[in-house]
C-alpha cells in the first residue's frame, strides 16, 4: 500500500505545484507525475499476483460508498496506464515548456491520470460512474484546452458521443442493479447468474454501445479522429493510449468477469465488429494526411484486434474450449497493453514532429529523419510494431489473436467454424493496410527531401522528450522478444476466466500446445543479428572493400529534381483509393485554366476528397432527425418569459388539484 | 398575550392583510403603488412573526421579525424606489390582462388553494389558515409575474412569492432556524439587487424594460 | 545436417531464377542467357562501386541488410529436405509471413528514400499489391493448418494420408496466385523490365547500385525459393524425410530439387503464356484469388475434406 500512496500523492503534489505561480518550474512537476506512476506500476504488479481485495472504502451513507477493489484484471490495466504515464510524464518536460497555459494543463494531465486509475479500481457501481464521469470531463478539458474553433468543435462531438455512451454504461448498471439488488461489483458477479436471458442479452448490447464508444469502434468512433488531433500530444497519446483501453476494461469487466457465461453469437458478434472495426478504421487512417487523425484511425484499427481477441474468447469459451479461450484473452490483453505503448510512443513522436514542423500535414514534411534522427528512429520503431512486424511487440499479440482464431475451427458449431478463420483473414488483410499505412507515414515525412520550408531547418527535440520516447521504443522491443514474461503478468487474469491458465515455458517462447506452434522472437532477434554480421562479413570477403561515391537522385536526365515531384501521400494511396472506391466514394475535382485552349495551360487545380460514408449516411441523417425533433419541441420554448412563468403556474395548480389530497 | 384566543384572532387577521395586500397587486396601476403593496405586505408579514414570537417565547424569532422589516419593510422597498427612478420609466403597470380580469383569477386561484389543502393531513392547530394563505400569496405573486410586462414589477411579483415561501416555512415549523431565515433573507436581498441591475441593463441594452423584447435571446 | 538445411536455400535460389529465365526464353524461342547467370550477375554486382543518392538516409543503406537477414532467418524456419527442422521453434508460417513483411516494409521505405517519383510508385504499389494478396495467402495456408490441426511447418510437411482434397486444390490455387504476385512476375509485374510507368519492384530498387542491390535481388531470389518451398511443403510434402539419415537426405534432396525445377518450368509456362495485366485490373485477379482461398476454407468446413 505504500506504493500506491506514494503514487497519489505525487500526483496530488504536481497537480498542486502547477497551480502555483512558478512559471519557470512548472514543467519540471512531470517528473514528480513519473515518480508517482512508477508507484502505481509496483503496486499494479502486486495485485496482479494477490487474491483479489477490497482496498479502500470510504463511507459517505449506508446506500453510497467509495469502493476500491483490486483483481488480477484492474491490475493488469493498472499497469498499462502506469507504464505509459511513465513515460509520457517525462516526455511532458520537454513538450510542455512552450505550452500557452502549463498550470491548467498540470493540474488536468495529473487528475486526469489518477481518475483513469480509479475507473479501474472502482469497486462498485457508484465508484464507477463517478471516476467514468470524472475521466471523461477531464479528458474533455484536455482536448478543449488549445482553446480554437477545432479543439473546440472536437470537444463537443466528444462530449456528446461520449455521453451519449455514459447513458448507456448507466443503464446498464441500473439493468443489473435492479436483477442483483446490489452496488457492488464483486457481490453483482455472485448473482450474475440467476439474471434471465433476455436482459444479459440486453447488457451485452448496452455494453457494446456504451464502452464501444469509449473504445471508438466503428461506427461509435466518430470522434476519435476529432478529439486526439485537438489535444495536446502529451495527452492524445494517453487519450489513445490507455483512455480508450478503460472501454475495452469495462466491456471485459462486464461481460466476461461479471457475466462470465455467454451464448456464443456474443463471440461472433463482437468477432464481427473488432473484424468491421480494424478494417474500416485502417482503411481511413490509409487516406489521411494529418498525421494524428492517422494515428487515431488507426486506433481505431487496433481496438478492432483486441475485440477480434475478447471476441475469439468469449466464442471459444461458449464452445467449451477453455484454453484457446485464455489464448484469445491474453492476446486481446497482451495487445491492450502493446498498443498503450507503441501508440504512446508514435503519438509522443508526433508530437516532436509537431513540435518542430508546426505542423501536422504529413504533405508539408519530409526529410525529417536527417534532422531529428532519434525521434525518426522512435517513430519507425513504433511503426514497425504496429505493422506487428516481427520480433516487435505488435507481432506477439497478432501471433496469438491468430492461434486462438484458428483454434476456433475445433468448436462445435459451424457458425463459430466460419467465423474464427474470417476473423483470422480479417486480421491479415488489417496487417497488409497498416504496413501500408506506416510505410506512408514514415516514408512520406520522415524520408525523401523537405517538402516544404516546415521541413527545412528543424532541431532534434529536447533530451526528456527522447528520454519518454525511448522508454517506449525500448519496451516495444522488450514485450516483443520476452512473450513469456508479459504472459506471466497477463495470465493471473485470464485465469479467473476461463479457469485455464497459460503457461510459458520460457521468458521469450512461445508454445501453443493444442497446435504445437511454436514463436520465439528472441531466436527471431538473435538470428537476425547473427546473419547480419555474417552478411557483412560474406560481403567484405566476397566483393572486398568498394568505393561509394554520393549524388543525386535519378532524375530521368532532367537536372531539376525538386522536392515537388516527389511521391505525396495522396499519390501513395492512390492506388487503393481506386481499388476500394465503393467504400471511399472518392470525389475529385479538376480545375483547368487556359490561356489559348487547348494548348496553353495557365493553371492546373486538382483537389479530391473522400466521403466518409459513416458520416455521410448515418450520422448526418441522425443529426439532423434529432434536429428536426428538437425543433418541434423548441415551440415550447417561445423565449417569453411570461410563458415559462405560466408554464410554472400550470404545474403548480395541477399538483395542488391533484396532489393536495 | 397569554389569551390563546385573541392570539387567534390577530394571526387570522394578520394573514388576511396578506392576502389582501397580495391581492390587491392586481388592481394597482402605478408601480410605486405596487412597491407600497410590497411594503405593506411585509410589514404585516415581521408583524405575524412578531405575534408568533411572542406565544412562543422564542427569542430567535424576534430577531428575525426585526430583520425581516428592516431588509423587506425598509431596504427593499428603497432600493426598489431607486431603480424606478433610474429607469425612468412610465409609472403605468401596463399589465397583459385587465385588472377585472386578474383579479377574478386570483380569486379563482384562492379557492383552488383552499379547496385543495382543506383537508390535508399533514398540517396540525392554528397555523392551517396561514399555510393556505401562505400558498396563496405565492400563487397570486407567481400570477403577477407572468401578467406584467415591465422587468420591475416581475421583480415584486418575485418579492410576494418569497414572502409567501417565508409564511410557508413559518406556518409549518413555527419559525425555522436562524441560520436559515438569515440565509434566505440574504438571498432575497442579493436576488433584488442583482434583478434590479439586470432591469436596468435591460432596459438600457433594448432601450425598453418589456421584457417581451427578450424573445429574440432564444436559439 | 538438418540445421544447415536453410544453406540450400540461400545457394541454390539464383539457379532457380536460372531456370526459370532458361526456360522462359526457351519457350519464347530465344536461346536465353545460362543457367547460373544469376550468380555471376550477383558476383559481378559484389565487386562493383557504389553510387548512392544525397538525398537518401540510413534507411536506404539498413533495408539491404534487414530485407537479405530477414528472409534468411524465414528460410531458417522452413524444412527444405527433412521436417527434422530445429529452428521451428523460431516461429511457424504466420511468422514467415509476417517476416517477409518486415522485409517489405524496409524494401518500401527505402523506395521512398531516394525522393524520387519512380521509388514511391513502386513502394506504393507494393504496397498496394501486399493489401490484396495478404489475405488470400493468409486464408490459404489457413486451410492448410485447420486440416493438419497446426501452424508448425514441419507439422504440415508431415501430414499423412490424403491431401489432394478438394479443399486443397482450391487452396493450391489461390496459394500459386499470391506465389505469382509475391514474387513479382507476370502477370502481376514483369521481373525483366525497367520500363518505368510499369514497374513495382524495379521501381523500389531503382536507386541501387553495388552490393547493395545484389543483396536486394539475392533475397529476392530467396523469397521466390522460399515460397515455392513453402507450395511444396504445404502442398506436395510427398517425398519429404522425417529423419536424417545420410543416404535419405540424399534421396530427399533430389526429390526437392525435381519438385522446384518444376515448379519453375510452371512458372515458366504462366510467364510465356499471360500477358502483364494492367495495374488496375490486378485486383480482380486477387479478388478471384481471394474468392478460391474463402471457398476452400468453406468447403474444408462443410465436407471436413
Amino acid at each position: 500500500m505504500t506504493a500506491v500512496n506514494t503514487g497519489i500523492s505525487c500526483f496530488l503534489i504536481a497537480a498542486i505545484i502547477s497551480i502555483l505561480p512558478l512559471q519557470k518550474i512548472k514543467r519540471y512537476t512531470y517528473i514528480i507525475s513519473s515518480i508517482g506512476s512508477l508507484g502505481f506500476g509496483l503496486f499494479a504488479l502486486s495485485i496482479i499476483f494477490s487474491a483479489p481485495s477490497k482496498l479502500y472504502t470510504l463511507n459517505i451513507s449506508s446506500a453510497f460508498d467509495f469502493v476500491f477493489y483490486g483483481d488480477a484484471l484492474s491490475g493488469f490495466f493498472l499497469l498499462a496506464i502506469s507504464v505509459l504515464a511513465f513515460a509520457v510524464s517525462i516526455y511532458s518536460v520537454g513538450y510542455t515548456k512552450d505550452m500557452k497555459n502549463p498550470g491548467a494543463a498540470g493540474v488536468l494531465y495529473n487528475f486526469f491520470i489518477l481518475s483513469m486509475y480509479a475507473v479501474v479500481l472502482s469497486g462498485n457501481i457508484i465508484t464507477f460512474l463517478i471516476s467514468w464521469e470524472t475521466m471523461s470531463l477531464l479528458s474533455y478539458f484536455l482536448v478543449t484546452l488549445q482553446r480554437d474553433e477545432e479543439s473546440a468543435r472536437a470537444g463537443l462531438i466528444y462530449a456528446v458521443m461520449t455521453h451519449a455512451g455514459t447513458a448507456f454504461i448507466i443503464a446498464l448498471f441500473l439493468v443489473l442493479y435492479t436483477q442483483t439488488g446490489s452496488m457492488d461489483l464483486a457481490e453483482i458477479k455472485l448473482y450474475a447468474s440467476h439474471i434471465p436471458d433476455t436482459l444479459k442479452n440486453l447488457i451485452f448490447i448496452f455494453s457494446i454501445i456504451g464502452f464501444g464508444t469509449k473504445a471508438g469502434i466503428i461506427p461509435l468512433h466518430t470522434w476519435l479522429p476529432r478529439a486526439h488531433p485537438a489535444a495536446p500530444s502529451n495527452i492524445s497519446a494517453l487519450m489513445s493510449g490507455v483512455m480508450i483501453k478503460t472501454g475495452i476494461y469495462g466491456f471485459i469487466r462486464i461481460n466476461l468477469d461479471i457475466l462470465q457465461q455467454s451464448p456464443e453469437w456474443w463471440g461472433i458478434t463482437v468477432i464481427v465488429i473488432g473484424a468491421v472495426s480494424c478494417i474500416i478504421g485502417m482503411l481511413y487512417a490509409l487516406m489521411e494526411y494529418d498525421m494524428k487523425r492517422l494515428l487515431a484511425y488507426c486506433s481505431v484499427e487496433n481496438i478492432g484486434v483486441i475485440f477480434l481477441g475478447i471476441g475469439a474468447a468469449m466464442m471459444l469459451k461458449s464452445n467449451g474450449l477453455y484454453t484457446a479461450s485464455s489464448i484469445a484473452l491474453a492476446a486481446a490483453l497482451y495487445h491492450t497493453l502493446n498498443h498503450a505503448v507503441f501508440k504512446g510512443l508514435l503519438f509522443l513522436g508526433t508530437g516532436s514532429v509537431m513540435h518542430a514542423t508546426h505542423t501536422k500535414n504529413m504533405e508539408k514534411m519530409g526529410g525529417l529523419l536527417k534532422s531529428m534522427p532519434y525521434t525518426g528512429l522512435f517513430f519507425l520503431i513504433g511503426s514497425v510494431s504496429i505493422c506487428a512486424l516481427p520480433p516487435f511487440n505488435g507481432f506477439v499479440s497478432e501471433w496469438l489473436t491468430y492461434q486462438s482464431l484458428l483454434s476456433g475451427f475445433n468448436s462445435v458449431s459451424i457458425a463459430s467454424k466460419i467465423a474464427a478463420p474470417l476473423g483470422a483473414a480479417a486480421l491479415a488483410l488489417t496487417g497488409a493496410l497498416a504496413a501500408a499505412c506506416f510505410v506512408k507515414a514514415f516514408g512520406i515525412s520522415f524520408l525523401g527531401m523537405p517538402r516544404s520550408s516546415h521541413a527545412e531547418d528543424v532541431k532534434e527535440s529536447s533530451a526528456s522528450m527522447i528520454t519518454g520516447m525511448g522508454v517506449l521504443a525500448l519496451l516495444c522491443l522488450v514485450l516483443g522478444i520476452f512473450p513469456g514474461l508479459t504472459l506471466r503478468v497477463i495470465s493471473p487474469a485470464v485465469f479467473s476466466y476461463t479457469g485455464a491458465g497459460i503457461m510459458p515455458t520460457g521468458a521469450g517462447f512461445l508454445h501453443i500446445g493444442g497446435s504445437l506452434s511454436d514463436l520465439s522472437p528472441a531466436a527471431i532477434l538473435i538470428s537476425i543479428i547473427i546473419m547480419f554480421i555474417t552478411t557483412v562479413i560474406f560481403i567484405f570477403i566476397a566483393g572486398g572493400k568498394r568505393k561509394i561515391s554520393y549524388g543525386d537522385s535519378w532524375d530521368c536526365g532532367i537536372k531539376a529534381l525538386t522536392p515537388r515531384m516527389q511521391y505525396t501521400a495522396t499519390g501513395f494511396t492512390k492506388p487503393l483509393r481506386m481499388i476500394f472506391r465503393k467504400i471511399y466514394l472518392p470525389k475529385r475535382d479538376l480545375n483547368i485554366s487556359y490561356i489559348v485552349k487547348p494548348f496553353f495551360l495557365s493553371s492546373i487545380k486538382y483537389s479530391g476528397e473522400i466521403t466518409p460514408f459513416l458520416e455521410v449516411y448515418i450520422y448526418r441523417p441522425l443529426t439532423s432527425l434529432i434536429r428536426g425533433a428538437a425543433r418541434r419541441v423548441s415551440i415550447l420554448q417561445s423565449g417569453s418569459l411570461h410563458l415559462y412563468l405560466g408554464y410554472i403556474l400550470a404545474t403548480l395548480i395541477l399538483l395542488l388539484i391533484f396532489g393536495g389530497n | 398575550m397569554n389569551n390563546w384566543i385573541e392570539a387567534y384572532f390577530v394571526i387570522d387577521f394578520i394573514s388576511a392583510g396578506l392576502l389582501l395586500t397580495a391581492v390587491s397587486m392586481n388592481a394597482l396601476k402605478r408601480i410605486e403603488s405596487c412597491v407600497k403593496a410590497y411594503t405593506l405586505n411585509s410589514w404585516l408579514l415581521a408583524s405575524l412573526i412578531f405575534v408568533i414570537a411572542l406565544m412562543n417565547g422564542e427569542t430567535h424569532l424576534y430577531a428575525a421579525a426585526g430583520i425581516t422589516v428592516l431588509s423587506k419593510g425598509i431596504l427593499i422597498p428603497l432600493f426598489l424606489g431607486r431603480i424606478i427612478r433610474k429607469m425612468r420609466v412610465t409609472h403605468e403597470v401596463e399589465p397583459y390582462i385587465n385588472n377585472v380580469v386578474s383579479l377574478s383569477i386570483s380569486a379563482v386561484l384562492v379557492a383552488v388553494v383552499y379547496t385543495s389543502l382543506s383537508d390535508a393531513v399533514f398540517i396540525e392547530g392554528f397555523l392551517k389558515n396561514v399555510l393556505q394563505i401562505s400558498i396563496a400569496v405565492l400563487l397570486i405573486g407567481l400570477f403577477i409575474m407572468i401578467t406584467r410586462r415591465k422587468a420591475v414589477t416581475q421583480v415584486i411579483g418575485l418579492l410576494f412569492m418569497e414572502n409567501g415561501l417565508f409564511l410557508a416555512g413559518f406556518s409549518l415549523t413555527s419559525g425555522m432556524p436562524t441560520i436559515i431565515e438569515l440565509g434566505v433573507l440574504f438571498d432575497v436581498l442579493m436576488g433584488v439587487i442583482i434583478l434590479g441591475i439586470f432591469a436596468v441593463q435591460i432596459r438600457r441594452t433594448f432601450a425598453s424594460a418589456d421584457l417581451d423584447r427578450l424573445n429574440t435571446l432564444k436559439g | 545436417m538438418e540445421y544447415l538445411q536453410f544453406i540450400l536455400i540461400i545457394i541454390l535460389s539464383p539457379l532457380i531464377n536460372g531456370v526459370i529465365r532458361k526456360l522462359k526464353a526457351q519457350m519464347q524461342g530465344r536461346p536465353g542467357p545460362g543457367l547460373f547467370q544469376s550468380y555471376f550477375d550477383l558476383i559481378r554486382l559484389f565487386k562493383k562501386d557504389m553510387r548512392i543518392s544525397n538525398t537518401t538516409s540510413w534507411i536506404f543503406g539498413a533495408a539491404p541488410y534487414i530485407l537479405f537477414t530477414s528472409t534468411i532467418v524465414a528460410a531458417m524456419i522452413v524444412p527444405v529436405i527433412t521436417t527434422v527442422s530445429p529452428f521451428s521453434v523460431m516461429g511457424d508460417i504466420i511468422a514467415i509471413i509476417y517476416i517477409f513483411a518486415l522485409g517489405r516494409f524496409f524494401m518500401a521505405l527505402a523506395g521512398l528514400d531516394a525522393g524520387t517519383a519512380f521509388g514511391g510508385e513502386g513502394s506504393s504499389r507494393e504496397m498496394t499489391v501486399a493489401i490484396l494478396v495478404e489475405p488470400m495467402l493468409m486464408l490459404s495456408i489457413f486451410t492448410a493448418a485447420i486440416s493438419a490441426g497446426s501452424t508448425n511447418i514441419a507439422m504440415l510437411a508431415s501430414i499423412s494420408g490424403p491431401i489432394y482434397t478438394p479443399s486443397h486444390i482450391l487452396a493450391l490455387s489461390a496459394f500459386i496466385i499470391a506465389i505469382i504476385a509475391e514474387t513479382g512476375r507476370i502477370p502481376v509485374d514483369n521481373p525483366d523490365t525497367h520500363l518505368e510507368l510499369t514497374m513495382i519492384h524495379e521501381g523500389m530498387v531503382l536507386e541501387y547500385s553495388g552490393k547493395y542491390l545484389a543483396l536486394m535481388e539475392w533475397a529476392h531470389y530467396m523469397k521466390q525459393m522460399l515460397l515455392f518451398t513453402l507450395a511444396v511443403d504445404i502442398f506436395f510434402p510427398a517425398g519429404i524425410i522425417n529423419n536424417t539419415e545420410p543416404a535419405a537426405l540424399a534421396m530427399s534432396f533430389g526429390i526437392y530439387l525435381l519438385k522446384m525445377f518444376s515448379i519453375a518450368f510452371f512458372m515458366a509456362i504462366i510467364e510465356s503464356s499471360r500477358a502483364k495485366m494492367r495495374f488496375f485490373q490486378l485486383p480482380s485477379l486477387l479478388e478471384g484469388g481471394f474468392v478460391l482461398a474463402f471457398l476452400s476454407l468453406l468447403t474444408y468446413i462443410m465436407t471436413g475434406r
